[in-house]
């Protein structure tokens, strides 16, 4: 069974949700509620390319607001 | 044409002119009927077909019968019988005439005669392959009952032979058919190239086949069941408009529509199934009357993409289809071995667009034909057939070993409900496309509700501020236990307080890494506990890395303090904290007792969150590095407040590696409830070990993982009979392991627990409570976590089909340490109920019940010893030497073998390719049927350097080429499998036969010889524990220790089992003896081996053991005093006999260990049931030490020696002894002299305690002086009665022949008065 995440040639979002968190998403997939496009549709690995870039504190903001930074 | 005379058939068919008209060849589908039938004769054929026809009105028998007969003139092919030539080609012989079987039967149930018809089995070499049966219904009623075998004609043919029959019935002759021979000639001139070209195109790329039922290989074909369904006459309509504005047929529908119900059950995205085309080709004139088989079944395959809608689907597969139609001449059997596949798929369907009519025809002079039916069997284990009309009409034959009936029920549901969809809304996207039924849906619970709910009480709370609570609550609890282990929650507090101070005083605070490499301790507690109140996060990391790991995962987490109990030895940047006795005072960390001067107790109270890492966990990861799992404190909280605990798990040993996630388990689930965690020792713990560790700690619960607990299940099931609950998992588990715990502990709860690390230890849970056939479900999630079990369109998957697990909910780690891009990939944004979900690469299904069964992976990832492995990783170090041009790694009996295609020059005779001969490695055998060699060793030590022992292959085979898919992918199935067998030299003693049998069973090769190595031979550590435990059952003590060092059978019998270790097993307890065992204590030179005068007359059935002085075995050795090696004799005594009650012997200073263990075992609350005391007084007294001669004289006298007394003369002659008495070199004597020395000195200072019991006495009658002491100085070490023997012996001759014999006697009738 190919997983709709790991298809190489597919369409893909780079999904971010109101925690700062990011989530790979096949393009011909319905945002799940709470999730916004950050980037895309693209491929795979430039979505993977973008996450990488952008999500450089992968604590949630709610924690990293507690946490007083 | 007369009636027929009852003659054989094959007299009848000799004409004239010969018997045989006509030879011809097959058709496609007749070579496939023709192989299917006579592959094996003796199951049902369930190729038998059978018209029915129901007749009413005035019947002539004859005349139908005379029809028949005209029926097979008209017809050559319907006279065919079917042989092979001698070059086993297939050919089927016309006969000129052939006698039709015909039955009349009146009286009888007409379903009951068509059964009787069906059952009965054609013989393709006797024709006709056809029988007609005539049943009288009624005064005026008739059943006609024709049964055929499908070799001579299909389901198109059949309406035209029962119109054709009736004609004739009424003296009509229609117009002549062309004969079936013009077909098979058509066939003939059929481009056979270009058909295969467009078969082969159309199967490109396709990825396996199609299976339902994937093992059905071997069993004996089964009658079909059959269930049916019917669309309303109002969706018939609507769906017949969609299709027709579509411009798409209804087999094109029916096609999709089953390509979607297989994707769902098969979890394929690419699937094939079989449709049964007509096969009438329309360029044959009058193909449309002929009679005889045409039809093919032929591979549909449809590939589903998400982003397509239905009609879209339907409209390519149509086109797709249409290209084929040209290619339908071909047999499937050729379009298989185009593809170079096996069968492509187990499923059918098809679109019969002949319906017979079965409403009311005329048939003339006034019969009336009131209906037809059929039965035509396929052997698929699912057929469908789709019927038009105004109501739209499904059959599905279904096999019901294989499809129960509610099943196939089922499954005609949901093609319904697709076809449905397909009319409701043909532009609907596949992702969207629901399959659930309202009921399915609530029971996997795949309604859009708010998951992710923490258990009650854990929102704001953490480790730390849960642990403080427990501490004010119940502060003198004991927190951690352990052998001389006992930690009370305020003792623990305090010391992990002390060292929280001290790592923030080297800058530990929120989320800053810590390393912990220790070995299972308190400590391990302890510093765990002090990095989360630091607010720190712990990363474990085990001593069995190779140090590149060790510094990879010290860089990966920038960790800058590593907690640890001995030299690092791997490069790093971190300050380093010691909390073992070998730290430098004053830079200690403080946890030791006592030692701390100016370290707070007090908490340090540090600000933590619950959303802040607890630990980081590494896995291994498929690109070639470890992977860190990162565990929020709110994870933790989660798994430890989960209701199933409640009550349980009180006492749990913490035993599992710390670097595995099953120690979150062990920690903290008792110390967050108010618990203890059991420490267990340092090392691998073997099932004796558990036991002994269960009844001595009063565990309540632990953790086992698959290969563990399958171990004990086969050892000693009853283990853990005491514990309130035993959780297993990790890999699938054995039924039969479960059910033999499961008998042998039935007070013992049995968890199956499953879970990712990703999602903090376990997922779900599930208590066995039933003898399951397969593996038991893995259940369902855990409180706070939803599992969701998606297709890959992101669908949730009905009951019984497979999908992809997702988890959801509390416990979701935060993702991989400072890796975002895999961690958007694994955890991704959850469509059902909001926040992530884990995607864990694992296959499962739904039950019935909505639990959870699994069924694989969906990667190559996989567990080895609970070890979650990516076959990636390691194949991704490997490609990394040199020697590599390509490895694929694959798991084959749960060994790791890489298969290496050597570097083009590597393997022409350089050293870098060369075996080394180095004997030292041992590489492994089987490369012999490989044509290339590979440095085995060099890679395994590669390998090695950056794996951890369990992710290095066990095994590396030299291929020539790796074997490949059609689509270019490495086929892993067509591995070949390693030929991994030994080849080293035979056995040469029994004692050397014994173990290499033991190996080999072990290890399942044939055989092993005595210089193989275990380890290169597959062994694993549970192998070992597997050995060393089914060794002792056969009374060879040896220890894990010895094997890993010793690894060959060789260098254990000439270390590990010389006849001095400490349990000498005179005659082991085996399967075979029914009797409990009789120990025996060493006398003060050491040695047991004297008891073996006992053996003889206490009969074949009684196993002795005989303990020796640990100084045999360690000549530095001096044991303190009688108690200490009574307690060191225990441990020993619980590994062969777990429980009481217990029978023990001693002479001489044996005595007094004997009532040493004896009152030790009474205050540990099991029963002795002997202890016999030869010649032994408490407060012996000696005037003078012994002299050398003296106790020589002693051990000599014993083993038969009455030389002259010189060394030199007594060492010839223990060697001249042979066996293992011949290493008893002169030091071993020496040591034995000075065991003797010291023995007297303890003997003297032993105190005996009371010993609540009887004993047996026996006293050397010779050589006593007057005031000699007697039997009578027990008393006061004794409550019950003291039974006083007088043999006639010295002391020193006590064991020798004559004397032996008598005290046998009487312990053999005390062991029977005490049997139980």
């Amino acid at each position: 069974m190919t997983n709709p995440f790991e298809n190489p040639d597919g369409s893909y979002f780079a999904l971010i949700n109101d925690e700062g968190q990011y989530s790979l998403w096949p393009a011909w997939a319905e945002i799940p509620a709470g999730w916004t496009v950050a980037f895309g549709e693209d491929t795979r690995e430039a979505c993977l390319e973008h996450i990488e870039t952008n999500w450089t504190d992968m604590r949630p903001k709610s924690l990293i607001q507690a946490m007083g930074e | 044409m007369s009636p027929a005379s009852p003659a054989s058939p094959a007299d009848r068919a000799v004409g004239p002119r010969g018997q045989l008209e006509d030879i011809l060849p097959l058709s496609p589908l007749q070579q496939g009927l023709y192989f299917h039938a006579v592959f094996d004769e003796a199951a049902p054929d369930v190729y038998t077909a059978q018209l029915a026809l129901d007749l009413e009105g005035p019947l002539d028998a004859d005349r139908l019968r005379r029809a028949v007969a005209r029926l097979l003139e008209r017809h050559p092919n319907l006279r065919a019988s079917f042989r092979q030539r001698v070059n086993g080609e297939p050919v089927q012989l016309v006969h000129r005439r052939v006698e039709v079987p015909w039955r009349e039967i009146s009286g009888r149930d007409p379903e009951a005669v068509a059964a009787e018809e069906r059952a009965r089995r054609f013989d393709l070499t006797r024709p006709p392959l056809l029988r007609v049966a005539l049943v009288r219904t009624g005064p005026a009623r008739n059943r006609l009952i024709f049964t055929n075998h499908h070799i001579l004609l299909d389901g198109w043919s059949t309406p035209l032979l029962a119109a054709e029959l009736l004609a004739l019935y009424t003296g009509a002759e229609p117009p002549p058919a062309p004969p079936y021979k013009d077909y098979l000639a058509w066939l003939v001139r059929q481009d056979r190239g270009a058909a295969g070209d467009a078969w082969k195109r159309a199967l490109r790329g396709l990825d396996g086949p199609t299976l339902v039922a994937p093992d059905l290989a071997g069993r004996p074909p089964a009658e079909p069941g059959r269930v049916r369904a019917h669309l309303s006459e109002d969706l018939t309509a609507r769906l017949t408009a969609v299709l027709r504005s579509r411009s798409l047929t209804l087999n094109t529908a029916v096609q999709g529509a089953w390509a979607l119900l297989l994707a769902l059950l098969t979890g394929r995205d690419d699937v094939v199934s079989g449709c049964t085309v007509s096969g009438r080709p329309a360029e044959l004139p009058g193909v449309e009357r002929m009679i005889g088989l045409f039809i093919n079944t032929l591979p549909v395959r449809v590939r589903l993409r998400p982003e397509e809608t239905l009609a879209g689907l339907l409209t390519r597969l149509q086109a797709e289809q249409a290209e084929l139609l040209p290619h339908h001449h071909l047999g499937l059997a050729d379009i298989q071995r185009l593809n170079g596949s096996g069968p492509l798929f187990d499923t059918m369907t098809v679109l019969e667009n002949y319906p017979l009519d079965a409403s009311a025809a005329e048939v003339g002079d006034g019969l009336r034909l009131m209906g037809a039916g059929g039965n035509d069997a396929t052997h698929y284990p699912l057929a469908l057939a789709v019927v038009p009309g105004g109501r739209l009409s499904l059959r599905l034959d279904h096999r019901p070993d294989v499809f129960p009936r509610t099943a196939a029920l089922s499954l005609l549901d949901r093609l319904s409900r697709l076809l449905k969809a397909v009319a409701a809304d043909p532009d609907l996207p596949l992702s969207r496309l629901d399959l659930l039924s309202g009921e399915e849906r609530a029971l996997v619970g795949a309604e859009a509700v708010p998951g992710g709910e923490a258990p009650a009480g854990t929102a704001d709370a953490t480790i730390v501020s849960a642990f403080a609570e427990q501490v004010e609550r119940t502060p003198d609890a004991e927190a951690v236990a352990g052998d001389g282990i006992s930690l009370t929650y305020a003792e623990l507090n305090g010391r992990a307080n002390r060292l929280a101070h001290r790592l923030i005083e080297l800058g530990v605070g929120p989320e800053t890494p810590v390393a912990v490499l220790l070995e299972r301790s308190p400590e391990v507690i302890v510093t765990t506990l002090a990095i989360a109140k630091a607010g720190g996060t712990y990363v474990p990391v085990h001593h069995g890395y190779p140090p590149d790991r060790m510094s990879w995962v010290m860089a990966d987490t920038g960790a800058p303090v590593l907690v640890t109990d001995r030299e690092p030895g791997f490069a790093h940047a971190a300050a380093v904290v010691r909390v073992d006795s070998a730290a430098v005072p004053g830079a200690d960390g403080g946890t030791g007792d006592g030692e701390v001067r100016y370290v707070p107790e007090y908490d340090p109270h540090v600000r933590v969150h619950p959303d802040q890492l607890l630990y980081v966990i590494y896995t291994s990861g498929s690109t070639g590095t470890p992977k860190g799992v990162a565990v929020r404190h709110r994870d933790v909280l989660a798994l430890a407040a989960d209701h199933r605990w409640s009550g349980r798990h009180r006492r749990v040993l913490m035993h599992s590696p710390h670097a595995f996630d099953a120690s979150t388990y062990e920690i903290w689930v008792p110390l967050l409830t108010g618990g203890a965690v059991v420490v267990a020792p340092p090392g691998e713990l073997d099932p004796a070990a558990l036991a002994r560790l269960t009844a001595e700690h009063r565990l309540t619960a632990l953790f086992l993982t698959t290969a563990l607990f399958n171990l004990v299940a086969e050892e000693a099931p009853g283990t853990f009979g005491a514990l309130a609950e035993l959780l297993t998992g990790g890999e699938a588990a054995s039924p039969a392991a479960m059910r033999r715990v499961r008998e042998s502990c039935p007070d013992t709860v049995l968890g199956h627990v499953y879970g990712p690390t990703e999602t903090t230890t376990y997922a779900t849970y599930h208590a066995v409570t039933r003898t399951h056939d397969a593996a038991p479900p893995i259940g369902r999630a855990m409180d706070g976590m939803r599992a969701h079990v998606l297709d890959r369109f992101l669908r949730p998957v009905p009951p019984g089909a497979i999908g992809e697990l997702y988890l959801s909910g509390a416990g979701l780690a935060r993702g991989y340490l400072g890796r975002p891009g895999l961690t958007a990939e694994r955890f991704v944004a959850c469509p059902y109920g909001g926040g992530r979900m884990y995607r864990t690469g694992d296959l499962v299904r739904w039950t019935g019940d909505g639990e959870l069964e699994y069924v694989g992976r969906a990667d190559f990832q996989v567990k080895i010893r609970g070890f979650r492995i990516e076959l990636g990783e390691i194949e991704s170090v490997l490609s990394r030497h040199p020697s590599v041009a390509q490895v694929s790694v694959a798991v084959h009996d749960n060994r790791l073998v890489a298969y290496v295609v050597p570097a083009a020059g590597a393997d022409t005779g350089t050293a870098a390719v060369e075996e080394p001969a180095d004997a030292g490695r041992a590489p492994v055998r089987g490369l012999r049927d490989f044509a290339r060699t590979v440095p085995v060793g060099e890679l395994r030590d590669f390998a090695g350097e950056t794996l951890p022992e369990y992710m290095v292959p066990q095994v590396v085979l030299g291929l020539d080429a790796l074997p490949l898919t059609p689509n270019g992918k490495v086929d892993r199935a067509a591995l070949p499998k390693p030929d991994i067998s030994a080849s080293g030299r035979p056995p040469q003693t029994p004692e050397e036969e014994r173990l290499c049998r033991l190996f080999s069973e072990v290890l399942g090769l044939d055989r092993v010889g005595a210089d193989d190595g275990f380890f290169d031979l597959g062994g694993d550590s549970i192998a070992v524990i597997q050995l060393v435990s089914r060794a002792r059952r056969e009374g060879l003590e040896i220890s894990p220790r010895e094997v890993f060092a010793s690894q060959t059978v060789e260098a254990l019998v000439r270390g590990g089992s010389s006849g001095r270790e400490m349990l000498l097993p005179l005659r082991a307890a085996g399967a075979a003896s029914p009797l409990p065992p009789l120990f025996c204590v060493h006398p003060g030179a050491g040695l047991g081996w004297p008891y073996s005068g006992l053996l003889r007359h206490l009969g074949p059935e009684q196993p002795v053991y005989a303990f020796q002085a640990r100084v045999l075995s360690e000549p530095d050795y001096t044991a303190p005093s009688i108690e200490a090696m009574a307690r060191d004799y225990l441990a020993c005594l619980r590994r062969v006999q777990p429980h009481g009650p217990y029978r023990l012997a001693g002479w001489s200073m044996g005595g007094l260990i004997a009532h040493a263990m004896a009152v030790e075992l009474r205050e540990r609350g099991e029963e002795v049931a002997l202890l016999a005391i030869l010649d032994a007084y408490p407060h012996p007294v000696r005037r003078n030490a012994p002299d050398e001669r003296e106790v020589l004289s002693e051990l000599l006298a014993a083993a038969g020696y009455r030389g002259t007394g010189e060394t030199e003369d007594i060492v010839a002659f223990v060697q001249a002894q042979g066996g293992r008495y011949a290493t008893l070199d002169e030091p071993t004597l020496l040591a034995v002299y000075r065991n003797y020395r010291n023995g007297v000195k303890i003997s003297q200072e032993y105190e005996p305690r009371i010993f609540e019991g009887d004993v047996l006495f026996v006293t050397a009658a010779h050589g006593r002086e007057a005031d000699s002491p007697t039997a009578a100085e027990w008393k006061p070490y004794v409550t019950g009665m003291i039974e006083d023997h007088m043999v006639a012996c010295d002391h020193e001759s006590m064991l020798n022949p004559g004397p032996a014999a008598e005290i046998a006697a009487l312990l053999g009738a005390a062991l029977r008065r005490r049997e139980p």
